[in-house]
């Protein structure tokens, strides 16, 4: 039998797999996308409950989906069409004065001024600023010296530093050295600054360590903080559940003339001579192709193609990458539609935080430390089905959780009984804000992080494949010497959230990777 | 008090017969353990190396075995030469590397089979042997503290195992490695260029061998010694030492201390086609960029030792320094080892210069030396080699 030889094979149908596949087949490449799974789309699919009711199986809402990504791929356009509605973010309180933020602005819930809209719109005005800045270094590998000053490689890498350093001079020296101060610094003091510690503030604390193996008096949480707002830091409702996401980035890889093939397992890279040359699926086929992309977690990625093809330094600091899960997904299908006393309909449909204060957000952490399962977790819901009436249908909704501070680590380990008792603790703590809500419930799903790695092989279950840290971004993610997507053997690349800039549907990752080996000129 | 950890240097199981044996009292601190400088005088050491037999103890070396399947598979991922051609019973010389391509250490592969090798090194290597196994099916022993081994050197040192009762030695060639008793491992290898053989024991075995040896060494006359006159012999034999000739990377603090073993000069020991190893990738770009550095030996006009000496082309350019400096007595000629910056040393090899200080009863003079590149050895003798050894 002869396999057919591609330029280039992606491992993993992820939507960063999809966006490098599309990326590469739109500058003519033959590619060709290997899932494991018997759909394209890793975390951001649909699942499919009893009664044919519609929900998103692990992420549920948009954040961070680069324009540039949009763009090139055609996202939302004829080609992989995409449409998505702006929710406005509700963070509860169980006094009933829930703060909204709606475009970046802080209201009440009865539609008053929140007190603090000022502040919060200064802070948020100085955050997007700076998070608009970092951004720039989104878009491209990460800097690095490695080629040394006489190389053009590193001169041009370093105009992009260059340009970042203008950039941070033109925003004036007040917010410059308020950038400096706070970058490494932790969310919870920054947001204490300017804002009382209520529900304002802890939808903030809670937006700047969703997915993270933190709490938001962990230092780095600006910096999440800041990846979070990225674009904005509002969040969209894909129209067709998130399904629809993962549906347009594979609409817009096929359209560029990639092959995906679902159902497929790769059981290992081949490599001939340090150099990438195919891979071998779990059931004996070879295929054969010029540069293979793994959007596996970097460790799995490490292990396809065997750790005997890495250095030693590198092996270990795979080994010792930070990957701790967090957030877990609960998906609840209700007979009827819930009622959060103090919220409108239009409040409803968005994006319920229960995050009251960033006290709260980080008490909330401190049993994940230990692996104890949260009794007050902090949760962002959303019921898509109040927007999107298609998903359910009949009356019935679906509500979609994700609960944070659940340790992938559990202790005793993550069986029925785990999750049902992480079950019971979301339950309860929505019972807070939302009297009679368990009565309604029909019916249930509850992914660990333990069960999401094992549906979508992120390691550790982790949102960002790794956590997202000091130690861990830019020219140091996934690790030291790795940066450039370049993962070992030539033409070996990693595409996924494990590398720069990392997770949320972004599309960079995967953009960026196929970009670096068109560079190189592998092909 | 009991003491839980022991303070200050630690005894090597030979320190009862060496301790009586001193009469100059220098003690080294080698790898945590005393060690003689010299015993007796640097010159009566040195001679009796070169003319008799000597012991030096060199238990304190770090002793590593790797074991089980994938033993090999380890081993050549982690030095630069190709030890599947290393045969069973063989000792090789070896590099090995951090992900930079710089040398982390050097020493000797002991090859029992495919499955069962021993590494005999400077540094304390045990948790990078570690890292370097994981994935692999493979143990690592770290034997340091369980192996004793004497190096016996000197032209009547197989006439001494003859009347020892190890005659078996004799069909033995240079780096072959054989149990010529229960319990005792013998190499011919040493660090001297001359004719010679290791001895490993279990240390509980330790000084019934040395007894052994005393009790035959008296008409050969065997003298025990210290690393002076030892240190002397590995120049005239054109050994590398670690921490003189090249700073091992993981002790090195400062960036760009370490060197590739191509600047060392051993590319013969770098295979590049046996398959990944460490550095590999670093040491394949350095090769296609150049290299930053050459290691030589030299031969220096006059007879004053130029240890550390700067080396100037055209007497003006500051090109290298003396990284082991000596005065040859066998071969009656200042030799050294010295590391130049490329393309000094290897492409430019003319009109060197070597600075030498010299006090002259309180009055320093400085005088530029000529210096000439050498390829081979300074000291060769055939008698290093042949098999069996010639009787003395």
């Amino acid at each position: 039998m002869t396999t057919p030889t591609y330029d280039a094979i992606v491992i993993g149908a992820g939507h960063n797999g999809l966006a490098a596949a599309a990326t590469l087949a739109r500058k003519g490449k033959s590619v060709c996308v290997i899932e494991r799974n018997a759909t394209a789309g890793g975390m951001a699919r649909n699942t499919t409950l009893a009664g044919g009711i519609k929900a998103p199986e692990i992420a549920h809402l948009l954040y961070n989906l680069h324009p540039k990504v949009k763009k090139e791929l055609g996202l939302g356009s004829p080609r992989a069409p995409l449409e998505v509605r702006e929710l406005p973010a509700v963070s509860l309180s169980e006094d009933g004065y829930h703060a909204v933020i709606r475009s970046g602005r802080a209201e009440l819930a009865d539609g008053r001024p929140h007190p603090e809209a000022a502040a919060f719109d200064e802070m948020m005005r100085r955050l997007t600023l700076f998070a608009g800045l970092l951004g720039q270094l989104s878009t491209k590998s990460p800097p690095s010296l490695e080629g040394g000053l006489a190389s053009l490689g590193t001169l041009t890498e370093l105009a992009g530093l260059a340009k970042l350093g203008l950039d941070l001079k033109r925003m004036g020296k007040k917010d410059m050295r308020e950038f400096l101060r706070v970058l490494l610094s932790n969310a919870y003091d920054l947001i204490l600054d300017d804002l009382e510690d209520g529900p304002l503030a802890g939808a903030l604390a809670a937006d700047a360590v969703r997915g993270a193996f933190a709490g938001p008096r962990s230092p780095g949480t600006v910096f999440t903080l800041m990846y979070r707002l990225g674009q904005g830091g509002g969040a969209q409702l894909p129209m067709g559940g998130m399904g629809a996401v993962a549906a347009a980035f594979e609409a817009a890889a096929r359209a560029a003339g990639a092959e995906i093939r679902t159902g497929a397992s790769v059981a290992r890279v081949l490599t001939e001579n340090d150099r990438a040359a195919g891979v071998v699926l779990e059931d004996g086929t070879e295929i054969s192709g010029k540069a293979v992309l793994s959007n596996t977690g970097p460790m799995a990625a490490m292990m396809l193609a065997g750790a005997e093809h890495y250095d030693v330094e590198a092996v270990r600091r795979m080994r010792n990458q930070r990957c701790k899960g967090t957030a877990a997904k609960v998906n609840l299908v209700l007979n009827a539609a819930p009622v959060f006393p103090g919220l409108s309909p239009e409040l409803m449909a968005g994006r319920l935080l229960i995050a009251p204060s960033t006290s709260y957000v980080e008490r909330a952490f401190n049993p994940t430390k230990y692996g104890e399962m949260p009794a007050n977790p902090v949760i962002e819901a959303v019921i898509p089905s109040l927007t999107d009436p298609e998903v359910a249908g009949g009356g019935r909704h679906v509500l979609s959780a994700v609960v944070g501070s659940v340790p992938y680590g559990l202790e005793g380990g993550w069986d029925a009984a785990a999750r049902e008792r992480l079950a019971a603790a979301t339950l309860a703590t929505l019972e807070k804000y939302a009297p009679g809500i368990s009565a309604l419930v029909t019916e249930r799903q509850v992914l660990s992080p333990a069960c999401i790695e094992a549906r979508t092989g992120a390691p550790g279950g982790h949102w960002h494949h790794a956590e997202i840290g000091v130690d861990q971004i830019l020219t140091v993610r996934p690790a030291n010497g790795m940066a450039h997507y370049r993962f070992g053997p030539e033409g070996y690349y990693l595409c996924g959230a494990g590398a720069h800039p990392g997770g949320d549907v972004t599309g960079l990752a995967g953009r960026n990777s196929a970009l670096q080996l068109l560079k190189d000129g592998v092909l | 008090m009991t003491k839980h950890v022991p303070i200050g240097l630690i005894e090597t199981p030979f320190q009862p017969r060496l301790q009586a044996l001193s009469t100059a009292k220098s003690w080294t601190n080698w790898a945590g353990y005393v060690s003689p400088g010299m015993l007796d005088t640097v010159e009566f050491e040195y001679f009796a190396i070169r003319n008799q037999a000597t012991l030096f103890d060199i238990s304190p070396m770090h002793k590593y075995r790797l074991t089980g399947p994938d033993a090999l598979r380890v081993v050549n991922r982690l030095v630069t030469r190709d030890a599947a051609k290393l045969r069973d019973g063989r000792v090789g010389y070896a590099l090995w590397c951090d992900e930079e391509g710089m040398v982390i250490d050097d020493g000797t592969l002991f090859r029992f089979s495919e499955t069962d090798f021993r590494l005999c090194c400077q540094e304390p290597m045990y948790t990078w042997l570690l890292d370097t196994a994981w994935g692999f099916d493979a143990e690592i022993t770290d034997e340091s503290d369980e192996i004793a081994a004497l190096s016996l050197q000197g032209p009547t040192s197989f006439s001494l195992l003859q009347d020892a009762g190890l005659e078996a030695v004799a069909e033995m060639k240079p780096f072959d490695w054989r149990e010529i008793e229960p319990d005792l491992w013998v190499s011919r290898t040493g660090f001297t260029g001359d004719l010679g053989y290791e001895l490993w024991v279990p240390n509980g075995k330790a000084l019934e061998l040395w007894d052994r040896l005393w009790a035959a060494g008296g008409p050969w006359g065997l003298k025990a010694i210290g690393f002076d006159a030892l240190n002397i012999c590995r120049i005239e034999a054109g050994f590398i030492a670690a921490g003189f000739d090249f700073q091992p990377v993981h002790t090195a603090m400062r960036l760009g201390r370490g060197r590739s073993p191509l600047e060392l000069g051993f590319g013969k020991m770098v295979d590049f086609t046996k398959g990944h190893f460490n550095g590999r990738r670093a040491l394949l770009d350095q090769q296609k960029n150049g290299l930053r550095y050459h290691l030589r030996k030299i031969e220096i006009g006059g007879f004053k030792p130029a240890d550390g000496a700067l080396i100037y082309h055209k007497k003006k350019r500051e090109v290298g320094h003396v990284t082991s400096g000596v005065w040859s007595p066998t071969t009656k000629r200042n030799i050294a080892l010295a590391e130049f910056k490329a393309p000094f040393g290897d492409g430019i090899t003319d009109d060197l210069w070597a600075e030498i200080y010299v006090n002259e009863e309180g009055q320093w003079n400085k005088r530029l030396v000529p210096v000439t590149v050498e390829d081979k050895p300074f000291f060769i003798n055939s008698r290093a080699r042949a098999t069996p050894p010639r009787p003395f």
